[in-house]
């Protein structure tokens, strides 16, 4: 009885969801199985691997680049970001804390076109940063040295998203009960130590997915790569969008979004075992 | 352990004062109760002492060192907190070891003093149980071992029991006891819970509003409470100002002239319902005559409540009696507790202590 009711109820109440679920399908799935489809068939519909072929031949040492960039990037960033984050719940200083709490937001409402261009005269050869090293006389102008190229691209992941996984970590910090520090406290522990043997064990499942989403984000960006890369080797996005605008090869173009794509659902599978392991361990 | 000492101790959050001038000795071995109402100060104090709240003026000594100007890691007085505060990513024995860890005590001595530990809280056999498998009691209970296991010279608990439901509560409550009784540690703790503090601690320090209003034995406290709100505090609920100018009350006391305060509680008063039939034969010092309201079952007996004039008495009561019956009170002279009241033109005038049984009888009826 209750279950045809219940039923009923699904059933009317059905076309309430139908609008999101529309949209998720035009605007997500459909596009998403179309770029699969297409990285793996002929334009007649036949089945092919000369896409990804032709990808891995072309731009390996790209995908390879784009790897090293991204986990150099996350690297540095799990350990600013947990710095900052441990600055403000630990230290002692309230001011001090109360000052980066708000500061470390700002890149959040930045968006990745805007930062590169900044990052774009920032490092450059004659750019902000080493117009104020010899205006300062650290350096004479012709030692100075363009930070355009990877190491810019790993700068500009960093700055811009320190504010998002600073905010995770920070708000799971903040979470903890403030008494499970204080027990640590006055049993003799060392702020680093607790940092280290109370709080990070504590937060590593936030820390994870903090650094997942940087990573998918970090793969998608075209703008930095274009913006600060020096051309070769350069990141997938920015091989994609050359293969579409030069050559309309949407099928390798595709077979690179495939591949990263591959990349990304690797990490996220690395990351869920080892989250389910840390509960199976509970 | 070593005693602990509190000399002028001024604390507070930020410009907001909170403890103002207090003073308190807790002996080697001895368990003294913080007892006050919500919001007086008493977690503030055991802050303070831990190093969480920064001393403003002041100094505290456990044994013979000045720490108030100490961090929190190197004053070695501990805290267990209401809410526990184990860490959920260790198991039992790790939580315990922790703080000797931190001392980078050898493994073999940590792995002894857990299990010394383990055995006389009684949780033998849970060691690596994981903390959030554990009952509120037995975190409780790793929480104590946990802040004991580094021995520190001065113990601080804040409300240890208030997280527990009442049947538990008792049996830890009565665990706590028998362990500071054993191990003889010095010890601070917090509650709000009068009955807690009567049966637990050595000497009870009455809190309120960031002052101390009195420090004694449990008997002192109860029997002889130095001011209007520790005797009410203690349980002392009813509160007559005299005079009432109503005749139904009748005070035997000298000195009618000044203002009192007087408290009593309600199963020291006796409860007539038939006025004539049996007279005072003890010397009621106060005797009050009204009319019964309600009358509420409590188990061993009846609290009946009785109206006079703009006045409600709690009493308790052996038979359960039908509203509107007619009831006197008697109060005995030394069951009252009795406070001259301060002159509202002199402020600065103290509250004086009338001991009631330092007075003169007097009939004034
Ligand atoms: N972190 C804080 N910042 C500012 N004021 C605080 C803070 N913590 C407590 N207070 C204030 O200090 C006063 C005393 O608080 P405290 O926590 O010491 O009370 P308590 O006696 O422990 O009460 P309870 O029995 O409810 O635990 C309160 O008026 C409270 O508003
Ligand atoms: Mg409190």
């Amino acid at each position: 009885m209750r279950q045809t009711t219940s039923h009923n109820l699904l059933k009317n109440h059905l076309w309430l969801i139908a609008p999101a679920a529309l949209m998720v399908g035009i605007f997500f799935l459909y596009p998403l199985c179309f770029s699969l489809y297409s990285a793996i068939t002929l334009d007649s519909g036949e089945f092919t691997l000369t896409h990804l072929n032709k990808a891995f031949e072309l731009y390996s040492k790209d995908i390879l680049f784009t790897i090293i960039i991204v986990l150099i990037s996350v690297a540095i960033l799990a350990v600013l970001s947990i710095t900052i984050a441990a600055l403000i719940t630990l230290s002692p200083f309230r001011s001090l804390s109360k000052i980066l709490g708000f500061l470390y937001r700002l890149p959040l409402f930045i968006p990745f076109i805007v930062t590169a261009q900044m990052m774009r005269s920032f490092l450059a050869k004659n750019g902000l940063m080493n117009n104020a090293f010899v205006a300062s006389g650290l350096l004479t102008p012709m030692d100075t040295v363009s930070f355009l190229g990877w190491s810019g691209i790993i700068i500009t992941f960093v700055w811009k998203q320190l504010a998002f996984s600073t905010l995770l970590i920070s708000g799971a910090m903040a979470a903890l009960d403030d008494s499970q520090i204080r027990a640590a406290r006055n049993l003799g522990a060392s702020r680093l130590r607790i940092l280290f043997q109370i709080i990070l064990p504590q937060i590593t499942p936030t820390l994870g997915v903090a650094m997942v989403l940087s990573i998918v984000t970090m793969m998608s960006v075209l703008s930095v790569p274009l913006m600060i890369g020096t051309g070769s080797p350069t990141m997938m996005t920015a091989d994609m969008a050359f293969r579409i605008n030069s050559y309309g090869d949407y099928h390798v173009a595709n077979a690179l979004g495939l591949v990263s794509y591959c990349i990304c659902a690797g990490l996220a599978w690395f990351y869920l075992r080892q989250n389910l392991k840390e509960k199976g361990a509970n | 352990m070593a005693h602990l000492h509190i000399k002028n101790l001024q604390a507070g959050y930020g410009k907001k004062l909170i403890l103002d001038n207090i003073n308190l000795t807790v002996e080697q071995g001895e368990m003294i109760a913080l007892l006050g109402p919500s919001g007086c100060g008493k977690t503030t104090l055991l802050n303070a002492l831990c190093g969480f709240v920064p001393v403003s003026h002041g100094e505290i000594f456990a044994g013979n060192r000045a720490v108030s100007q100490l961090p929190a890691e190197k004053r070695n007085i501990t805290m267990v907190f209401q809410s526990y505060a184990l860490w959920p990513h260790m198991t039992v024995a790790q939580n315990i070891g922790y703080g000797l860890k931190v001392q980078k005590a050898k493994r073999a001595d940590i792995d002894a003093r857990v299990a010394e530990l383990l055995r006389i809280v009684k949780l033998d056999g849970l060691d690596h149980e994981k903390v959030t498998a554990l009952s509120g009691g037995q975190r409780q209970r790793v929480a104590l071992a946990r802040a004991l296991a580094i021995r520190p010279d001065v113990l601080v608990l804040d409300e240890p029991l208030s997280n527990l439901d009442a049947k538990v509560r008792l049996s830890v409550r009565h665990e706590i006891k028998a362990l500071q009784k054993q191990l003889g540690f010095t010890s601070l703790i917090v509650t709000h819970d009068q009955e807690e503090a009567l049966v637990m601690a050595d000497r009870i320090a009455v809190l309120n509003q960031g002052k101390i209003e009195q420090i004694g034995t449990p008997e002192e406290i109860y029997h002889h409470p130095s001011t209007p709100f520790v005797a009410d505090f203690m349980g002392a609920e009813n509160h007559i100002e005299w005079p009432t100018h109503d005749d139904a009350f009748c005070l035997n006391l000298s000195n009618h002239a000044d203002q009192l305060d007087i408290y009593f509680r309600s199963e020291s008063a006796v409860l007539s319902a038939h006025p004539t039939s049996e007279n005072a034969d003890f010397n009621a010092g106060l005797t009050i005559s009204g009319q019964v309201e309600q009358s509420v079952f409590f188990g061993n007996n009846y609290q009946i409540s009785v109206r006079c004039g703009k006045h409600t008495i709690q009493v308790d009561h052996d038979q359960n009696l039908p509203e509107h019956t007619p009831a006197t009170l008697r109060i005995p002279i030394d069951a009252l507790h009795v406070f001259a009241k301060k002159e509202k033109h002199s402020d600065h005038q103290k509250t004086n202590i009338v001991s009631a049984k330092s007075m003169r009888m007097n009939h004034v009826c």
